[in-house]
Parts: structure tokens; C-alpha cells; sequence
């Protein structure tokens, strides 16, 4: 940095500052009710700990902001800006509306740094991207207070009961039963074997996956495949006529075959419903279930809202001809609102049909930055983050206090992939149906419950998480045991 | 067909070339590294996509011409254009 710009940067810094407490002050006016402290993400595990409830500036290290570029400002620009600044442009976050998120590195907080930014010509706005975090003291009192593990990693496992399949590798599936296999927390899992005592669902249940297809072929996955019955009409498109529909629908490439080119619609219905307890490869949340493969999504893993709209519509159309259609899974998304694709999830509510979505991989608060489908207002809609496998938030996941619902595992999920294999991937992606498997195994066992119902009962019957307080609404991990009633 | 690293920069190279209208020998590459992106769509998506949400292995890779820096972002899946000119391009 030379003399000129440092003298600049110091007289900005001092301002920003100034600003910065004011801006404190009136947020700890404003935002009384709100528990937890405000601090930056990469130093979350390195906190203090902090006894009050009120909210506090971030810390000074390596601040965040959100900030929005003016059109037209290339990348090459904003480096040059954030190099002069002595920041760090984060590459993570999903670059569209000319938004990133910019690092400080020069011990400023938030507030100030978003104070420089919003001075500066080529900026639109600039805020501080914040993170909620309890004090451990706050934990500890919740943990105690719902019955929760303490995290002691010295602890004994706790082996649980329930119901084990003997698919050959369920040992490696945390996210079922968490035994703290490969360095993971016991009992932070979705407790499926408690569950499976009273349910393993039903072939009377169609989960739709909206996504890149499915494998319907794959050995794990194809007596769980929707097939439509004999007797129904084969689907009827207003510009293809008739379609055959078999096993559901291609709404990329127009046709009645929604076989995955891709892999990760495959990896989804395996969550949800990979045959269980048949002594292959690995257990859905479901080792019952129909799913539907719907395809929108091409072989790169991306599709248009149009599309999604047209599986969406295409769900709808089969749910009137008489096809048990209870839920949608769609674990994809952007931050690009369309009003068409929010009108469409509606009439799916209007239909009963929950839609369970992906909150997105960014690390973003999306009552900041909405993540559609997730962030539609809607009564269909549950937003899902993911969690790793000792109970935290996964590092990649979006939260947000008001936008996001539930969590569920997310990280290191093993699954079905096209070919007769498996594979472990991690995303917003895999918690999403894990959300799914469990709203179907609900109504495996409550099968006339509504569709508020079942929203309302999923999002009661989490186990609450020190980890998710103040980040998803319900602050708490989904539970099938207890969503089932079977503890 | 799978993309490799190789493919990818070799396509980066030969797409900057035509988009700015010089010979490919005047394209240099600043540095290709592994990165795990936030989505399908590389943490670039274009207008009016939406892309899977799972955690997506590729490349990064960084290009210079004529003194500016270009980035382009790979997997296995495709080659995407990240933010030039403001806009994210499917290459």
C-alpha cells in the first residue's frame, strides 16, 4: 500500500468507525428480543465466551461483507478494489446480480468495512455479512434443557436402539445412526432405526424428485421406482400429446424418460428411499416408498424455471389422475426469483403437495440474500441446511432465522449413483431429501394427515440443536423418531 | 464425455481467444487449481438457472491477455465463463 493510499484508507477507516458504533448502538436498540452474538464465520469455533443476550458487532478479524457492484464492474476490477482495501474476495458465494462477499484482512469490523465499500463509486450498497452464534454458556444451559448430548467427545458411544437393516453398508450411513463412526458425533443423526420399530414406509407414498433424473435401473433403487399403473392414461403435454410416462417425466428434453445423465437425482431418491434391508449397497430413509424420477435438470446438473415449472405441472396433472403425490423434493436452486416457478410451487400447496427445497450451498443468511425455491413464502415450502456429522452446521450451508426451517445431515451423504455404484457427496442437496424420507415415512404411518399437518408436525418434532439456534427457525435437527412418534 | 483439466484449459484458452478476438498465443495462463464449488453451476450460474446444490469438484482457472485477468471455472460437467463484463457465461 503506498503513503497516498494509506493516509486515504486510515481516514476512511476512522469514519467507518464512527459509523460502525453508531450503527451497534441502534441495533442493540432495535433488536432486543434476538438472542446471540453476531461474529464472523471463520472464527466461530474460536469465540469468547459471552454471558449476555445482546447482539454485538462482529469480530475485527477477517470481517465479511455482502457487497453489490454496480453493473458492468469486472472481476478484475473488484480485485483491484478489494486489493486496494486490503481485503480478500471470497470465492465461494455464488457471483449473479454483480453481489460477492468481500474478507477483510486488515482488522476492521463488518461495519466499518461495508462503510468503505459503500463509499466507494463502483458500489451499490455494501452490508456486513453476519453470522448468529450462542455463547457455550447459552448452549450448555439449551443442551440441558432439551436433554441433548453434551458433545463430550470422550464420551462413550451410545449404541441405540431400533430397528438395523442388513444392507451391506449401512455402518457407513451416519446420517441413520450415528455411532461416531469416522469422527463423528454419537446420536447426531436423524435416529432411523428408532423410527423404523414403528415404520419403513409405504409404496402407497410418491415422493416426485424434481432434479437430474433418477437411475431407475440402478439395483438398489428400481422396486422403489414409480411405475405408472395400468389403467392411467399415459401423460398428455399440450404442445408433445401423449407421452409415455412410464416412470415419470423428462421435462428437459420433452420426452416420458427421466433416466439421470448426470448422477445427483440418483444420489437424492437414494436418501429418501434406496430399497432397505435387502442386503445390497445402502438404506433409504425409506425402504418402502415409490418415487417418481422428474427430470429438469440436464446432464450438467443446471435447468431453467421453466422446466422446473413443467415437472412441476406435470406432478400436478398425474397427482389428478390419481397418483398419491404428497411431496416434492427439490434440492437445486439460485438466487434469481422467479414469479412463475413461486405461482407454480403454490398450486402444488393448493394440490397438497409439500415442497421440501435446498437452502443452498453459499454460507449466506438467506433472510439476507433469498435462495429460491427455498425462500418462496409459501405454505408448501420447508427450507432445509445441512449439517455434518457432528450435529454443526455444515461449513458450506446458507441458514437464516426467519427463511430457513429445519436442518438435517448434509455432509458426507453415502447414496445411490447411476451404474449399480455409490457414492458420498455433501450439499444443502443431500439434506434436502433426507428432509423428504422423513415426511414420507410420516405418512406411511399417518396417511391422511394434510399437508399442514405434516409441515407443521415435521418442524415440531426436531431435536434442538446449539448449532441451529438462530439459524433456522425451528433451531433444531429433523428427528424421524419422533416426527413418527415412535419415542 | 467427461471434461479433464487438460480439456478445460485448452477450451478457456481457445473461447478467451474468440471472445476477444486474439490468437490463442496471446492468451497466458496466471494458474489452474482444484476447487470445490457451491453448486452445478460453479458458483456461476446464468440467467434464469437453476443448478443442483451439491458440493461440486473442479478447477479454477485463472487466464491474462493484454494485461487483464480472466477466470474460468471447470468440472467434469462443463466450462463456465465467471463475471466478464458483470455476467457469467455457459462456455
Amino acid at each position: 500500500m503506498n503513503r497516498h493510499n494509506f493516509f486515504g484508507h486510515l481516514a476512511l477507516a476512522i469514519a467507518a468507525v464512527m459509523l460502525a458504533a453508531f450503527m451497534g448502538q441502534m441495533r442493540r436498540m432495535g433488536d432486543g428480543p434476538v438472542r446471540g452474538t453476531f461474529v464472523k464465520r471463520e472464527i466461530l469455533e474460536q469465540v469468547e465466551p459471552h454471558a449476555g443476550p445482546e447482539i454485538e458487532a462482529a469480530d475485527a478479524e477477517d470481517a465479511e461483507v455482502i457487497v453489490r457492484f454496480r453493473a458492468g464492474i469486472s472481476t478484475d476490477e473488484i480485485e483491484r478494489l478489494t486489493a486496494r482495501l486490503n481485503d480478500r474476495l471470497e470465492d465461494r458465494f455464488e457471483f449473479i446480480n454483480n453481489e460477492a462477499v468481500i474478507a477483510d484482512e486488515d482488522d476492521l469490523s463488518a461495519e466499518a468495512v461495508a462503510a468503505e465499500y459503500s463509499a466507494l463509486p463502483e458500489v451499490l450498497y455494501a452490508e456486513p455479512n453476519y453470522e448468529i452464534n450462542l455463547s457455550p454458556v447459552e448452549d450448555e444451559e439449551f443442551l440441558e434443557a432439551e436433554g441433548g448430548d453434551d458433545g463430550d467427545e470422550d464420551d462413550p458411544p451410545v449404541i441405540k436402539k431400533g430397528r438395523r437393516p442388513n444392507d451391506q453398508m449401512f455402518a457407513e450411513q451416519w446420517s441413520l445412526t450415528n455411532e461416531g463412526q469416522r469422527g463423528g458425533k454419537a446420536q447426531a443423526d436423524i435416529s432411523a432405526a428408532l423410527a423404523w420399530e414403528k415404520t419403513t414406509g409405504s409404496e402407497k407414498i410418491v415422493v416426485a424428485v424434481l432434479d437430474t433424473g433418477v437411475d431407475y435401473t440402478h439395483r438398489d433403487l428400481f422396486n422403489n421406482i414409480w411405475t405408472r399403473p395400468n389403467g392411467m392414461a399415459p401423460y398428455t403435454d399440450e404442445h408433445l400429446g401423449s407421452v409415455d410416462d412410464r416412470h415419470g417425466y423428462d421435462a428437459a428434453d420433452n420426452d416420458g424418460d427421466p433416466m439421470d445423465d448426470n448422477g445427483h437425482g440418483t444420489h437424492c431418491a437414494g436418501i429418501i428411499g434406496a430399497e432397505g434391508d435387502n442386503s445390497e449397497g445402502i438404506a433409504g430413509v425409506n425402504w418402502k416408498v415409490e418415487i417418481m424420477p422428474l427430470k429438469f435438470l440436464s446432464r450438467g446438473g443446471s435447468g431453467t424455471t421453466k422446466d422446473a415449472i413443467e415437472a412441476i405441472n406435470y406432478a400436478m396433472d398425474r397427482k389428478k389422475a390419481g397418483v398419491n403425490i404428497r411431496i416434492i423434493s427439490a434440492s437445486w436452486g439460485s438466487t434469481a426469483r422467479s414469479r412463475a416457478l413461486g405461482d407454480a410451487i403454490k398450486r402444488a400447496s393448493e394440490e397438497g403437495i409439500l415442497f421440501i427445497a435446498a437452502a443452498g450451498n453459499s454460507r449466506t443468511n438467506n433472510d439476507r440474500i433469498p435462495h429460491f425455491p427455498s425462500s418462496y413464502d409459501l405454505p408448501n415450502v420447508v427450507a432445509v441446511a445441512a449439517l455434518n456429522r457432528r450435529d454443526e452446521l455444515a461449513s458450506f450451508s446458507n441458514y437464516g432465522l426467519k427463511s430457513v426451517h429445519i436442518g438435517a445431515p448434509g455432509a458426507e451423504i453415502l447414496s445411490t449413483w447411476p451404474g449399480d455404484h455409490y457414492e458420498e457427496h455433501s450439499g444443502t442437496s443431500m439434506a434436502t431429501p433426507v428432509v423428504s424420507g422423513v415426511a414420507a415415512l410420516v405418512l406411511s404411518a399417518n396417511p391422511k394427515m394434510s399437508m399442514a399437518e405434516l409441515r407443521a408436525h415435521l418442524l415440531d418434532s426436531v431435536d434442538p440443536l446449539p448449532a441451529l439456534k438462530g439459524k433456522v427457525s425451528t433451531g433444531g435437527r429433523i428427528n424421524a423418531a419422533r416426527a413418527v412418534r415412535a419415542e | 464425455m467427461a471434461l479433464t483439466k487438460e480439456d478445460a484449459v485448452r477450451q478457456a484458452k481457445s473461447d478467451l481467444a474468440a471472445r476477444l478476438g486474439v490468437a490463442e498465443d496471446a492468451i497466458k495462463e496466471d494458474s489452474v487449481k482444484d476447487e470445490d464449488f457451491p453448486d452445478a453451476a460453479l458458483g456461476a450460474p446464468i440467467e434464469d438457472e437453476m443448478s443442483a446444490q451439491m458440493i461440486t469438484p473442479g478447477w479454477r482457472i485463472r487466464l491474462r491477455a493484454d494485461g487483464k485477468k480472466y477466470e474460468y471455472r471447470a468440472s467434469r460437467n462443463g466450462l463456465r465463463l465467471y463475471n466478464y463484463e458483470g455476467e457469467n457465461y455457459r462456455v
